[in-house]
């Protein structure tokens, strides 16, 4: 679905990204982790043509990013941006979900169509002031603004930062059903417990470099290249390695795995 | 535009000049393209806006150029917009509608794009070379300008390159929802651009609160003009540059 084929990005004469490559097949849930300043944020943006590679290819379903407009790559590559506020600019729920759904959709009855179902979705009322809501909530509406447009793909920068538990377990569970239903879902994160939870792929970058791509299990087992990307894995899995237990990497894997020691 | 704004650090004797000076000696720039209806006595002072730039470092040189190249773009818009309305004068072209491109008219214009460039060129060198810090201080030490209005002033400038970053931010954002901000018809980029002052005007107003809040916090009414412990003292390289531009403008007046 997308394809990073030897990708260098070079900003203000100082190389991001250095020879990336990388491919996602659809239905992939992969999460993008680093630390800061490792060039994730250029990552997602090279793979909606906000950004383009100053050497090598980024192809969308084969076609280059570079011959494509941001605007138009919308339709296939839904954003989902650290900051809601810089997304929303609409004066109600409502607007706020038509606006980008006009955008990407000629069809106004359908727009209708798809914003109703999109409000009953996500409980919103469609009147509602965006601007008056908790930061959570207005996450979530720029979440269901994406969601309505229906893209195949979806980029999340960060989506968790500055949420709470409930606000974080909220806008994670609604993207573990977009992709269950088939959405391919590329999340740039800090947060290690949230990428053990949700993603099945982890790719690990450092200086503008990929250090490490494969299974989650496989990645997060791995606290030599974690400690290269300057990354920790979470608690419960250094703990489980520290006691000996592999592939341990949630809460119920690391009682399963005592309660099998004890017997 | 932030960054033509942003301070860079260096040694040169632009640098250590007394920020009242630099205030000062850019102020004598400014009206000394004024007071000259010779083009080439405002392009001389634009050169020397130059001269003052590469002395102050290979940095802020690069700096001046990008944004007198930046200048000769906007300057390209307003003389043409300016020369089809002066009428008096020899003609030298017509055009449809009754439109008219005179000789008075392209001097004049000429002119007051050069005096635009030439009298906007010293306040960015200045920002370049003085932190914005001495900037408000030294307004408030030799000047008696009250702390809050020279904060205000300051933190104003200080919020261009924030706003324009954000405004750059909420552009991608919006981009990347299809909005055509990637479009290259001019009209259609600026009426897209209008429903954006929205969330640009909600993060600022957030954004100044918090910051009014933060510095109230911390007894911003408090202050006084003898609070701050740096001094700004004139030295002699400070009085020999001011007579350099007195001089300089004193000597244009009578030309």
């Amino acid at each position: 679905m997308i394809e990073f084929d030897h990708v260098s990005f070079e900003y203000a004469e100082a190389t991001t990204i250095n020879d990336v490559s990388f491919r996602l097949v659809a239905g992939d849930f992969v999460a993008l982790i680093g630390a800061n300043g490792a060039g994730k944020s250029t990552i997602s943006k090279l793979c909606n043509g906000l950004l383009k590679p100053s050497r090598g290819h980024v192809l969308l379903d084969g076609d280059d990013t570079r011959g494509l407009r941001t605007s138009a790559l919308a339709r296939k590559v839904g954003f989902l941006f650290q900051n809601p506020d810089r997304q929303i600019c609409q004066n109600s729920i409502r607007a706020e979900i038509m606006f980008g759904l006009e955008n990407v959709l000629a069809d106004a009855a359908e727009c209708q169509c798809r914003c109703d179902d999109v409000l009953a979705a996500f409980g919103f009322d469609g009147a509602a002031d965006p601007f008056s809501m908790s930061r959570g909530e207005r996450q979530r509406i720029a979440l269901a603004s994406l969601i309505a447009c229906r893209p195949p793909m979806l980029i999340l920068d960060e989506p968790t930062t500055g949420l709470d538990y409930r606000e974080c377990m909220q806008i994670m569970e609604q993207i573990q059903a977009l992709n269950d239903a088939g959405t391919t879902v590329l999340m740039v994160s800090h947060d290690m417990e949230i990428v053990q939870d949700f993603a099945r792929r982890v790719l690990v970058l450092n200086q503008g470099r990929l250090l490490g791509d494969g299974p989650k299990d496989q990645i997060m087992a791995d606290p030599a290249l974690l400690a290269q990307a300057k990354l920790l894995p979470s608690q419960i899995t250094a703990l489980a390695l520290r006691m000996g237990f592999n592939n341990v990497h949630t809460v119920d894997d690391m009682v399963a795995a005592v309660s099998a020691t004890a017997s | 535009m932030g960054g033509y704004l942003d301070y860079i650090a260096g040694e040169s004797i632009l640098h250590r000049l007394n920020p009242l000076t630099k205030l000062c000696l850019s102020f004598v720039l400014c009206v000394c393209c004024f007071v000259s209806d010779s083009h080439w006595v405002v392009a001389g002072v634009m050169a020397l806006n130059v001269l003052l730039a590469a002395v102050a470092g290979r940095q802020v040189l690069r700096r001046s150029c990008h944004m007198l190249r930046a200048l000769v773009k906007f300057s390209l818009f307003l003389f043409v917009l300016q020369v089809l309305f002066v009428r008096d004068g020899a003609v030298l072209l017509r055009l449809p509608f009754g439109l008219l491109v005179t000789d008075l008219g392209v001097s004049f214009s000429l002119l007051f794009v050069m005096r635009l460039m030439g009298a906007t060129m010293p306040l960015a060198l200045v920002l370049s070379v003085t932190p914005m810090n001495d900037i408000a201080a030294v307004l408030v030490e030799k000047l008696h300008v009250p702390y809050k209005y020279s904060f205000t002033l300051m933190t104003a400038v200080r919020f261009i390159p924030i706003f324009a970053h954000e405004m750059a931010e909420i552009m991608e954002a919006q981009t990347a929802r299809g909005v055509e901000f990637d479009t290259r018809n001019f009209f259609r980029k600026i009426r897209l651009i209008l429903p954006l002052c929205v969330p640009l005007l909600i993060s600022s107003v957030r954004k100044i609160e918090s910051g009014a809040i933060a510095v109230e916090l911390r007894g911003f009414n408090c202050r006084k003009r003898g609070c701050a412990y740096k001094r700004y003292d004139i030295l002699p390289r400070d009085l020999l540059a001011m007579a350099s531009g007195i001089a300089l403008l004193a000597a244009i007046a009578a030309l």
